[in-house]
């Protein structure tokens, strides 16, 4: 099956044109890079002369340099421009290349496209507008992709934790399909709350989470009991080896202040202290716990393998 | 600029340009009938020591000074049923022999072992007797044909180790390439090069510029590179390096660097280059020894520079052929015993 689609998997600033990146995502092992230009590029990170990974090279002018024999790839075309010693009348055949990807940039991600077809212009991170002051962070986590998508429906405390606010599993409604992704939110209370949230009459706070039918886009939300958004999230999220997911994010702060919220909530935003965490260490008994009740939605929307592997010459 | 002579293509016939371009498995040889190098002399007492040659165990010690090479461990084993192989037709004992400072074993068909097929090394005493800082054992985290490719590949040398070995800028450079059925044999011209970073520093050469020729002899079964580097003006640094093949993913290498004929603080301190070297390869041939186990459609892609290393690759696809096939006897171009000094140039 053939489902073309933009991956994002590297923040912008993480990318740049000293040290290539290396990032696997969706299977695929990739080295990401910049120019002197900041034009950001992906390749995939195996050399065709050696196999040896490219993310072990240097950037140089004409592209990314492999660190064993010095064989440099052009960014865009992933064609080999330079052999060291060759002389300059003796041509690289074309077919001399690594394979290389399109590349888009935009919301604070660089963004990789996997499978065939033609580029969307549209992103999966273009509905994350931040504003003010953002709070960025990568990891590579213990679980399966798969699961961790499956997780962030059915028990998100295990994935990740908002300050100072306690996320319950009951959820609101079921899950909904909104512009690709499957949609649900649960209640909430702040911690600062004395009585056991199953007292609560309507929950002051609202979780929503929001997992990719296609892709790795997560978006996470913290929204008041009125809806109106606190917190926003954007997680990359996508299969690296051995059934590991690498994760980047990027979340901001609203200017809305609901008027329930407890002073040090309130004092922690003066402060710019963080205001969420991913988790990087998951507990496993407690996603072992969690049962299985929204993701089996996601289980029957997502098709099992989303990329094919790709021709290669 | 490098220019690679095809002095010997015409005498294999026209097969090889089209079997180069067949992907090569280097994590699946397992070349038999062969001496393996597989301590240090001064490596051995009368604690028996492991080795593995494969997935073969060699246990070794020292009975009244002499060598014992076996299968299972002395004490261990006492009073268990043995699993003999026929690597020592169920005796338990295989063929050992100890020569230029190496205690040397046998892998593959007892019957078949002759010490007249030991390599000739004519840098080191056959009596071992050497200094000890000439003896550095160092790991591969490599399959031993990759390993042996990175020290037959000329061009990395400009890249991963420009701070140690110098940049590849010269006035001449001129590589051929020699094989038998059973060894490749590489040469490497060199004139008007930047001193070598050591050889200026530690070596104490003064002049900018030194010529050099580096002959690199390659025992194909048993990963046995016997190297001639000599250095003018500098010294010569003969050095051998045997791959011993510790499974699919490792190797080690129990090398030794003749230095006692170059000064003080030189000659100690070469033999540890190594240790500086062997981390950059490690680097490189770590992450690709993986990648020569998964089926891959697309093979390597190969510039003019690699035909040492192209050539290396052919005749032990070639070798590997011909035991698959069950011929194990020494081709009649191949005599591994023979006095290889003029190869080296070493009589010049
Ligand atoms: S492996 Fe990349 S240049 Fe040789
Ligand atoms: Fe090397």
């Amino acid at each position: 099956m053939t489902t073309p689609g933009w991956w994002a998997m590297a923040l912008c600033e993480a990318v740049n044109d000293k040290t290539p990146l290396a990032v696997a995502f969706a299977g695929e092992e990739l080295v990401l890079f910049r120019n002197a230009e900041g034009q950001a590029f992906a390749l995939e990170d195996r050399c065709p002369h050696r196999r040896v990974p490219l993310a072990l090279g240097r950037v140089v002018a004409a592209g990314l340099q492999c660190g064993y024999h010095g064989w440099t790839f052009d960014g865009a075309s992933g064609r080999c421009t330079q052999i060291p010693n060759l002389r300059t009348n003796e041509p690289v055949p074309p077919r001399y290349a690594a394979r290389a990807f399109p590349v888009s940039e935009g919301n604070g991600f660089v963004h990789v496209w996997l499978g065939e077809g033609v580029p969307d212009i549209d992103l999966p991170t273009d509905d994350y507008r931040p504003v003010g002051q953002q709070f960025t962070g990568s990891t590579i986590v213990n679980m399966s992709h798969e699961q961790y998508l499956a997780a962030m429906l059915d028990g998100p405390e295990c994935l990740l934790n908002f300050a100072h606010v306690r996320m319950t599993d009951f959820f609101l409604g079921d899950v909904r399909k909104e512009h690709g992704r499957l949609v649900l939110e649960r209640g909430a209370v702040w911690t600062t709350q004395i009585l056991p949230s199953n007292f609560v009459v309507d929950y002051p706070l609202i979780v929503r989470t929001e997992v990719p039918v296609q892709g790795g886009s997560i978006r996470v939300d913290l929204l008041s009991e009125d809806e109106t958004p606190l917190i926003s999230l954007a997680i990359a999220s996508g299969a690296n080896r051995r059934g590991t997911t690498s994760l980047c994010w990027r979340g901001f702060v609203h200017a809305e202040v609901p008027a329930k919220a407890p002073l040090r909530w309130r004092t922690a935003r003066v402060w710019h202290k963080a205001p969420f965490t991913v988790n990087s260490l998951i507990d496993g008994s407690a996603v072992a716990a969690l049962l299985e009740a929204p993701s089996r939605d996601l289980h029957a929307a997502r098709p099992p393998r989303l990329i094919p592997v790709s021709a290669v010459v | 600029m490098h220019a690679v002579p095809s002095t010997n293509e015409t005498t294999t016939g026209e097969a090889p340009a089209r079997k180069l371009r067949g992907d090569w498995t280097p994590i699946n040889y397992d070349l038999r009938d062969t001496w393996f190098p597989v301590s240090h002399s001064r490596d051995l007492c009368a604690r028996p020591i492991r080795r593995i040659i494969h997935a073969q165990p060699y246990y070794l010690w020292r009975e009244n000074g002499l060598p014992i090479a076996a299968e299972f461990h002395p004490q261990r084993s006492k009073g268990e049923a043995l699993h003999l192989s026929e690597f020592t037709g169920g005796s338990g004992f295989y063929p050992v022999v100890e020569r230029y400072g190496y205690i040397w074993a046998w892998y593959g068909n007892p019957d078949a072992a002759d010490p007249l097929q030991l390599p000739h090394i004519p840098f080191l005493p056959e009596d071992g007797n050497i200094p000890g800082y000439t003896q550095r054992t160092v790991r591969f985290d490599a399959t031993s044909a990759l390993s042996v490719e990175n020290l037959i590949d000329l061009t990395h040398a400009d890249f991963l180790h420009a701070n140690t070995i110098g940049d590849g800028i010269s006035e001449s450079d001129v590589v051929e390439v020699e094989w038998t059925s059973e060894t490749v044999t590489r040469t490497r011209t060199v004139a008007q090069k930047s001193v070598a970073p050591i050889m200026r520093w530690v070596g104490g050469v003064r002049a900018k510029y030194q010529d050099f020729r580096a002959v690199l002899h390659i025992h194909l079964r048993s990963n046995v590179c016997i190297s001639y580097p000599r250095f003018r003006p500098g010294y010569d640094v003969p050095n051998l390096q045997p791959f011993l093949p510790v499974g699919k993913h490792r190797s080690r290498c129990d090398v030794t660097f003749n230095t006692t004929a170059a000064p003080a603080p030189f000659r100690y301190v070469m033999p540890r280059i190594n240790y500086i070297i062997q981390p950059q390869d490690n680097s490189v041939v770590r992450p690709q020894n993986q990648r020569y186990f998964e089926a891959d459609e697309r093979l390597d892609m190969h510039s003019r520079f690699d035909k040492p290393g192209t050539r290396y690759r052919y005749q032990m696809e070639q070798l590997a052929e011909r035991q698959a096939a069950g011929q194990f006897a020494y081709g009649s171009d191949a005599e591994p015993g023979r006095d290889i000094s003029g190869l080296l140039g070493m009589n010049d």
